[in-house]
């Protein structure tokens, strides 16, 4: 008997792992194999579950969610990633052809990669794209070659913030509105001792260095690349040229805290502003006033931060975009589910939702500025966002940082933007070496098309 | 007289038999057993019991190997198709970026400073917990943590310590007026940036190397150092010539895993420093090369290369820190 269930035992060992081997093997042989392209994708959507991976903080209330599922019988599961985590899937997934999620992340930095590569479904094919370009400015942003591969949900464009305490001190009242009056105004705040380091700029090797750069070039009235992907920036006497030296001397001057050499354009550098450490950035993000700056938990300056039209050449600079979309990837599940789940997520009433003007319950915490211009024009008059009317008169003029759309080799060109400056603020190369090294890299990528 | 009958089984007696040793008169018992005619049939279950693990390790490891040793002689470049094979173009090419040599020159600091420190710290560690006092086991449980916490935690936890405005260093530097004005700046300087990336990963690494160093100390008999002790030798002497060469199994087992460790460095440096080449490492660069330039021929030769070197350094390690040792 005690032999017979040794024996049992022994089989049953056999069995368990021979299933699971088989279970291994079906696994493995099915990795791909869940995918569906396009062509073969449902077109029913009832009772279909979709799997949406944006790069936020939080998925939206549960609530939301469940009215989308009653409405439109789409159930969604929502996956939290962070920004950088999201787009080394995008790419793993597309290059293995292999199904991650039916909606996912476009940055309006890889528009033009995504959309050469082919990893995003054209969104004219589900959405009408007249209809939401009349409310939405930054469409531009996500459109190459006539094709629209993601929806902006977020407005995110850059704008210039100033701590109106810290300037009157220093006695500054009137806010200036070029480049040589944002400088000396700067240069006063520190000469009179009200700080130490006025300006904010985050010096980390990071893709934050790379917008401010942009924007301070915009600032100096001109932009980094031509239509062809050309460097704009070699000559001392260009915009680019100089927005590099005026950043790299501002650092070594004094203006900027010398631990902003390590400090990136998110938690960093915002806290410096909210603590009321520095008087301005340049470069920062619309929305913060709203979602930090007069959060009284976390700010200390809450009341005294305001948006400021960049300054410019000879009067303000206009505002460039930097909005994050979402897209449908090309082996995509259900995109007819997952194209109406765009819709509904940037539909008017659920930004109306999000940013908060039908309750609280309704929040997503996530949201900073809704891309619907009618939406924050409705939160600016309801006085729910904090100096809206400046907000909703920069998203209407807000461009994107390259007319012509990102280059295909955008990531390349920002890595060789970044590291560079944030050599020559560390002084282990000039500005002139820095700009130089830059251009080798555009101009290269630039023939390799 | 009849002769004394035997019992079936053999008979361990005393300490023999708790080392298993047979005693001497049983042998004939032993002979005639192995006279008889073996069956030899095959038994599935060992091969079943195995196959879950090897299914696992060929299509997890072996595969993707095999894919990336053939994979990076070709060109595959997502933004300029077709794939083509180019022989060694991906490795000329790489040999002649100059973020990738910077890269391989930060990593080698990273594993000289890296493999020495945790090592020599792993033993000292592993020395102080060789001999049993009360509260150990919590010594020893709370000395594994930053080995078990993800490297990206370790990397936010410490960019808050070296914060230039309220981290602790910094903090501790101008409270006692230390540094010359601006402080600990990571990102400032190569080699002081190097240093402290290295700080935070041997913080990590330094936990596995105690556990195992202080492993093999615990098979080392207590015997050996009482009979050094009679011999005279000092604590030194005990240590040099008893816990060193006895420990070397263990020893070599962490620098092994320290190695790996460290020629594979990614999180600290990414987080700490960004993307900056003044603590850019081998394996960041990999990144850059597959994920942002798209570039996998070459990502998958610097893969490869990554893999080289590190089976390369463990073998070395092994060849002059392993002995085995009996006990």
């Amino acid at each position: 008997m005690k032999r017979k269930q040794a024996r049992v035992t022994r089989q049953g060992a056999a069995g368990l792992a021979g299933l699971t081997a088989i279970a291994l093997l079906a696994a493995g042989c099915s990795a791909g194999g869940g995918s569906a392209t396009a062509s073969g994708a449902s077109t029913d959507v009832a009772g279909v579950t979709i799997t949406v991976a944006l790069p936020a903080d939080s998925a939206p209330p549960a609530a939301a969610l469940a009215a989308f599922t009653k409405e439109s019988g789409i159930k969604v599961n929502w996956v939290i990633s962070d920004w950088d985590s999201l787009q080394t899937k995008i790419s793993a997934a597309a290059t293995a052809n292999t199904y991650f999620a039916d909606v996912t992340n476009v940055d309006w930095s890889r528009v033009g990669q995504l959309g050469k590569l082919g990893w995003f479904q054209p969104l004219e094919e589900y959405l009408d794209v007249n209809a939401l370009k009349a409310d939405m400015p930054q469409l531009g942003s996500f459109t190459l070659d006539g094709h629209l591969i993601g929806v902006p949900y977020d407005s995110s464009y850059m704008v210039t913030t100033v701590n109106t305490d810290l300037f009157a001190k220093a006695g500054i009242t009137t806010m200036p509105t070029t480049m040589d009056e944002y400088t000396n105004d700067l240069e006063q705040i520190k000469a009179k001792g009200v700080v130490e380091y006025p300006l904010n700029i985050p010096f980390l090797a990071a893709e934050g260095l790379s917008t401010y750069w942009y924007e301070t070039t915009n600032a100096f009235g001109g932009a980094v690349l031509d239509a062809s992907g050309k460097p704009l920036f070699t000559d001392p006497s260009s915009p680019g040229y100089k927005a590099a030296q005026w950043m790299v001397d501002a650092l070594t001057g004094g203006l900027v805290p010398p631990g902003n050499i390590n400090v990136n354009d998110g938690q960093g550098e915002q806290t410096l502003m909210a603590q009321g450490m520095v008087a301005s950035t340049l470069s920062d993000y619309s929305g913060l006033i709203n979602s930090l700056y007069n959060v009284t938990d976390s700010s200390n300056v809450a009341g005294k931060i305001e948006y400021l039209p960049t300054p410019g050449v000879n009067g303000p600079a206009g505002n460039l975009s930097n909005p994050d979309g979402m897209g449908i990837p090309t082996q995509a599940k259900n995109p007819a589910a997952a194209a109406k789940f765009i819709e509904w997520f940037n539909s008017a009433s659920t930004q109306e939702d999000f940013a908060g003007l039908n309750g609280q319950d309704k929040v997503w915490g996530s949201s900073f500025i809704p891309s619907r211009v009618s939406v924050v024009e409705k939160l600016a008059q309801a006085g729910s966002l904090a100096d809206g009317e400046h907000l909703a008169a920069m998203l209407q003029t807000a461009s994107p940082v390259f007319p012509e759309g990102a280059p295909a080799w955008y990531p390349t060109f920002s890595n060789a933007v970044y590291t560079n400056l944030h050599a020559a603020a560390t002084g282990s190369m000039s500005v002139a070496d820095a700009i130089s090294a830059i251009a080798a890299v555009a101009n290269q990528q630039a023939s390799n098309g | 007289m009849a002769a004394p009958r035997r019992s079936a089984r053999p008979t361990p007696r005393g300490d023999d038999a708790r080392r298993g040793v047979v005693v001497e008169g049983d042998r004939s018992d032993i002979a005639t057993s192995t006279t008889r005619p073996r069956q030899r049939h095959l038994d599935a279950l060992p091969y079943v019991l195995v196959a879950p693990v090897a299914i696992f390790i060929v299509g997890l490891a072996l595969v993707p190997a095999a894919f990336t040793i053939i994979e990076s002689f070709f060109k595959v470049d997502a933004l300029h198709p077709p794939t083509r094979f180019t022989g060694f173009g991906n490795f000329v090419e790489i040999f002649h970026n100059h973020a990738v040599m910077n890269s391989v020159a930060n990593t080698t600091f990273y594993v000289v400073v890296g493999v020495a420190l945790s090592t020599i710290l792993g033993i000292a560690m592993a020395v102080l917990l060789q001999h049993p006092f009360r509260g150990r086991g919590v010594v020893i449980a709370i000395l594994i943590l930053p080995w078990a916490l993800p490297g990206v935690v370790e990397g936010i936890l410490w960019s808050g310590i070296f914060d230039p405005n309220s981290g602790l260093i910094n903090g501790l530097v101008a409270t006692f007026h230390l540094g010359a004005g601006n402080g600990v700046l990571l990102g400032q300087n190569r080699l002081l940036t190097l240093a402290l990336i290295e700080i935070v990963q041997v913080w990590q690494i330094t936990p596995l190397s105690t556990v195992l160093i202080f492993a093999s100390l615990q098979l080392i008999p207590g015997e050996i150092y009482e009979a050094a002790v009679v011999d005279g030798a000092n604590q030194w002497r005990s240590f040099a010539s008893i816990t060193l060469p006895l420990a070397r199994p263990g020893i070599a087992v962490a620098m092994v895993e320290a190695v790996i460790a460290t020629v594979n460095i990614f999180d600290q440096p990414y987080v700490l420093n960004g993307a900056a080449s003044t603590g850019s490492s081998v394996t960041m660069q990999t990144y850059f090369v597959s994920f942002q330039n798209l570039n996998f021929g070459q990502g998958y030769a610097l893969s490869l290369l990554v893999a080289l070197v590190t089976v390369v350094l463990s073998v070395v390690v092994l060849r002059f820190v392993y002995r085995k040792v009996e006990l």
